[in-house]
């Protein structure tokens, strides 16, 4: 099973994957390009002190990038299996329906996953030439809550768009429209750190979603 | 004794309050192709939905292969080939890409009879689905279908958006196989036609009901139309016991009936009816359906 899936479900994502990581890697690049101009004009010493006691997010450019990955990636992987009801065929594949669509969300969140690792490292490579570790770190801690936006917005958009009621897609945009703000809430660098595990916790029970909307479509509601 | 690919026992579904049918039953025999017609919404889809696990009826079930439908395993799912209204597939692939894909999924994959249905195709390798017409779709989807080499396809309106040629095409090839490989077929059909070049037996669906449910050849040979031009135009059939349905136009009246020419004619004797031009019409399937189920 999960050699076929993978092929089938690499076809439809792989080049928005590749397009959104070369996206990725070019808005990190910009990201130091910034730091760069901003180290060189305002010297280094004073940009270190506005990041560390002024509350400065030099990575704040990153902020709606996973997010947009989550988004992409979900559409491009489930938007053509509801054309023309084509989710009728994936249903039909001689599997048991609840490990089809867990196949496509592995290897959906494996995509995005290989994907922020790449972007992740980047950052962490280009950034250990303009700061030391305590600079870097609480940049990290700061990213985790924007990282797990991006899945959580691929788990929601697999609810939306695999669910087929209207009236249920709207509701469920209502929730993803309030849930994913969470993610994104001002504070300082690192403010997040106590809630991280948390949020990981619900993003982890939210990529399991998709089965109730696959539900639904196999009861024939519409 | 005779095994059954599909029993559909007293199903029974409504969408809302709007009763689609109550009490169905039918049987599909192993090896033989039947095909399913009824108007628009008399429940063709709906049949195949609950065939197909995407619907759950009301009341009642469906086997297949005594497995109900609503939870088949997925060793008895390959064994059905299953062609969705349009001929729909993932259009996102092209022909080397969908057969690959279908060769890592079913087990007695077959590459022979899709690549055959290719070579008849004039498209060029890398040529997504998407990008082809509506007849070659149609021929990607059989022969994946054929190389799925399922033990029973259920196939919903396989000619719709389809030319003649094609239809012809997708007929035949679909015949052959199914005759030669003992397969069993369900299937509807918007152009009876079509069906009449194909299948052995016929289950006629109307709102709420089955009229018929029988071997197609000995349907035709039972059910018959004749034609007659009565003198008094008032005259109303339509209550007769034998009459299955009456068409008329002015005096021009097509009686639909089981009953043989004898009786029809001693029927209006008896009672009086005067006429003209009585005679028997030979219907093809098409006829056969509308005079059963009427023009609307």
């Amino acid at each position: 099973m999960w050699k076929a899936m993978i092929y089938k479900e690499w076809l439809k994502i792989r080049w928005f994957t590749l397009l959104y990581t070369l996206l990725g890697m070019l808005a990190v690049g910009y990201l130091f390009l910034k730091v760069q101009h901003d180290t060189t004009f305002n010297q280094a010493n004073n940009y270190w002190n506005l990041i560390l006691f002024k509350g400065l997010k030099f990575f704040s450019l990153l902020k709606f990038i996973p997010l947009a990955g989550g988004l992409l990636v979900a559409v491009a992987q489930y938007f053509p299996e509801t054309v023309n009801k084509r989710i009728k065929l994936t249903f039909h594949l001689p599997f048991n329906e609840n490990k089809v669509l867990l196949s496509m969300m592995v290897f959906g969140s494996c995509c995005l996953l290989v994907v922020y690792l790449i972007l992740i490292a980047l950052f962490s490579g280009i950034a250990a030439f303009y700061f030391p570790s305590n600079i870097i770190l609480p940049a990290l801690v700061s990213l985790i809550p924007w990282f797990l936006a991006g899945f959580s917005a691929y788990y929601l958009v697999a609810l939306i768009v695999l669910e087929p009621v209207w009236k249920y897609r709207f509701l469920y945009l209502l929730v993803a429209a309030t849930f994913i703000p969470l993610f994104f809430k001002n504070g300082p660098t690192a403010a997040y750190q106590p809630v991280n595990i948390t949020l990981a916790v619900l993003t982890i029970l939210l990529s399991i979603s998709l089965l109730f909307s696959g539900y639904r479509f196999r009861k024939g509601e519409m | 004794m005779a095994s059954y690919a599909i029993e559909c026992n007293n199903l029974t579904h409504y969408y809302g309050k709007k009763m689609v049918y109550e009490n169905l039953n039918f049987r599909v025999e192993d090896g033989s192709i039947l095909g399913l017609l009824g108007k628009n919404g008399a429940g063709k889809t709906t049949t195949i939905n609950i065939l197909n696990g995407f619907l759950q009826p009301r009341s009642g079930e469906c086997l297949i292969y005594g497995e109900n439908s609503q939870h088949l395993s997925p060793s008895n799912k390959a064994r059905i080939g299953f062609l969705i209204e349009g001929h729909i597939q993932y259009t996102f692939m092209n022909i080397h890409q969908i057969e690959k894909f279908y060769s890592r999924v079913y087990r007695r994959w077959n590459p022979e009879p899709y690549w055959e249905l290719m070579s008849k195709l004039q498209v060029t390798p890398r040529q997504k689905i998407s990008t082809m017409s509506c007849g070659q779709r149609s021929q990607v989807a059989l022969g994946l279908i054929l190389a799925q080499d399922p033990d029973l396809l259920i196939l919903d309106d396989f000619s719709m958006g389809l030319d003649p040629g094609y239809r012809r095409l997708f007929i035949d090839y679909l015949r052959e196989y199914a005759k030669a490989q003992k397969k069993t077929i369900f299937t509807t059909s918007h152009i009876i036609q079509d069906m009449e070049r194909l299948i052995d037996d016929v289950l006629i669906m109307d709102y709420n009901c089955v009229l018929a449910q029988q071997n197609v050849n000995e349907f035709m040979r039972s059910f018959k139309q004749f034609y007659l031009e009565v003198e008094d135009p008032s005259i109303d059939l339509k209550k007769e016991d034998f009459v299955v349905n009456v068409e008329k136009v002015h005096n021009k009246v097509e009686i639909y009936t089981y009953e043989s020419e004898a009786f029809v004619k001693k029927f209006l004797e008896k009672n009086g009816i005067q006429h003209r031009a009585f005679q028997q019409v030979a219907m093809g399937l098409e006829d056969a359906f509308i005079g059963l189920t009427g023009k609307y």
